[in-house]
């Protein structure tokens, strides 16, 4: 018989910062460096009336710099960078600034993009939105990007090139996660 | 690896995404509707290796050093199982735990509540679920606290779970709250759920079920709660 999914309920303000520092940088596993573009991907977490938020969550999982997942659903996974993790944790500061250090992602049959999950007070539920990148969009159709029909909200989704985040030989680029008001981002049913 | 789908969180089994009086689900939460989209490769896969990657396993809260002294505190020991919706063991992925201590205290730096802090306890770690699904970790009954701003809110004792499942679609949080406290009346968070019988449903299964006592070297009180994460298996295709 299938079962009840539980119920999610919200971190709250008080969700250990040591659970997610440390988490922030994607290119170094078990003594090695990623393979590929390394970058900053940085921005604000902003709420209603474009206020900053502090302590917020953002989980990403990404495909590495070959669009290879570290998981057995990928047939290529044993092909996977050993210097990358695929998966990151950061959280806003006190002027709603979060930043990873990543790679740019391969394709693994979607345009390159980026999960991304915000948790945190005010949010019984995660919400879930996938980044993508400035130039490096491809010429595919994406699946879930198809399913954003609005011009401007496809825009809301891509992450611009921008050299004041560049840090460490990586290149910056920004995102702003806007949970509510003038210029929200898109966020998917999860 | 077998291979899963994934609906959609019906909002009849869920808390509400905006509840009165909680005020920032009213500044936080998206005003436009979410977009559906479907499933790929990147959705249906996930951190893995995280077990590995934060060298987690058993978890006792109940202390900060092995056989060092206790936290002040009612101890208790929570268990329970975590499977899918079919029942099958999510086996081996990380729980992530954290509460306040018995005085109603997180080990936190936003946390301005004048309430001491308790050296030989830390309100927060990690284990990995067994291969049939378990879980267990002793800890001690976390204390009440006012939420200050709100002038009048005071939190019931709860504790928070999260679960890190295999893929980016099992990722999962919520708070759990105890049995018969008085303060479980008035918790926004606790009774935020979709009205009628399917909202006490949801109501009761954020609320631990109260186990055995144990009495021994170590005695304690049990507290049960089993977490159903989503995802089921795909039926197999007909030969």
């Amino acid at each position: 018989m299938k079962r009840v999914v539980s119920p999610c309920n919200t971190t709250g303000p008080y969700f250990p910062r040591e659970f997610s520092d440390g988490n922030e940088d994607l290119t170094r596993r078990d003594g090695a460096t990623a393979r590929g573009e390394h970058i900053i991907l940085a921005g604000r977490v902003l709420e209603l009336e474009a206020k900053p938020t502090w302590n917020m969550v953002l989980e990403i999982w990404q495909a590495d710099a070959n669009g290879v997942y570290r998981h057995p659903l990928d047939p290529r996974s044993a092909e996977v960078d050993p210097g990358f993790w695929n998966w990151g944790r950061a959280r806003t500061n006190q002027d709603g600034w979060y930043r990873f250090r990543t790679v740019l992602p391969g394709g693994n049959l979607r345009i390159p993009h980026i999960n991304c999950a915000v948790l945190g007070i005010g949010l019984t539920r995660r919400l879930v939105t996938t980044i993508f990148f400035a130039g490096n969009m491809g010429a595919a159709p994406d699946p879930v990007l198809d399913c954003v029909v609005d011009p401007e909200l496809r825009r809301r989704l891509i992450a611009r090139r921008d050299p004041s985040l560049d840090a460490d030989g990586a290149a910056g680029y920004g995102f702003d996660v806007i949970l509510r008001g003038e210029g929200e981002t898109p966020f998917f049913v999860d | 690896m077998k291979s899963y789908e994934y609906s959609p969180y019906d909002d009849r089994t869920q808390t509400l995404r905006q509840i009165d009086k909680y005020n920032a689900s009213f500044r936080r939460v998206p005003a436009s509707p979410l977009i559906p989209r479907p499933i790929t490769l990147s959705e249906s896969t996930g951190p893995v290796e995280l077990p590995r990657r934060w060298n987690a396993g058993k978890l006792d809260l109940s202390r900060v050093a092995e056989n060092g002294p206790r936290a002040v505190g009612q101890l208790i020991r929570v268990s329970g199982r975590v499977t899918d919706e079919d029942g099958s063991p999510a086996a081996g992925v990380v729980m992530e735990i954290w509460q306040a201590n018995a005085a109603g205290k997180y080990v936190h730096a936003m946390d301005d509540h004048a309430a001491p802090l308790d050296p030989n306890f830390i309100g927060q770690g990690r284990l990995v679920t067994d291969e049939d699904g378990r879980y267990e970790a002793f800890t001690i009954k976390p204390g009440a606290y006012p939420v200050l701003y709100s002038g009048w809110w005071w939190r019931p004792p709860h504790i928070h779970f999260s679960i890190l499942g295999l893929s980016w679609m099992n990722r999962f949080i919520t708070q759990i709250f105890f049995p018969g406290e008085p303060l479980n009346e008035t918790d926004l968070l606790l009774n935020g759920v979709p009205s009628g019988s399917l909202g006490n449903d949801v109501r009761e299964r954020l609320i631990f079920e109260h186990g055995d006592t144990v009495m021994g070297d170590l005695s304690y009180i049990n507290f049960r709660r089993d977490f159903v994460l989503r995802g089921h298996r795909r039926t197999p295709e007909l030969a």
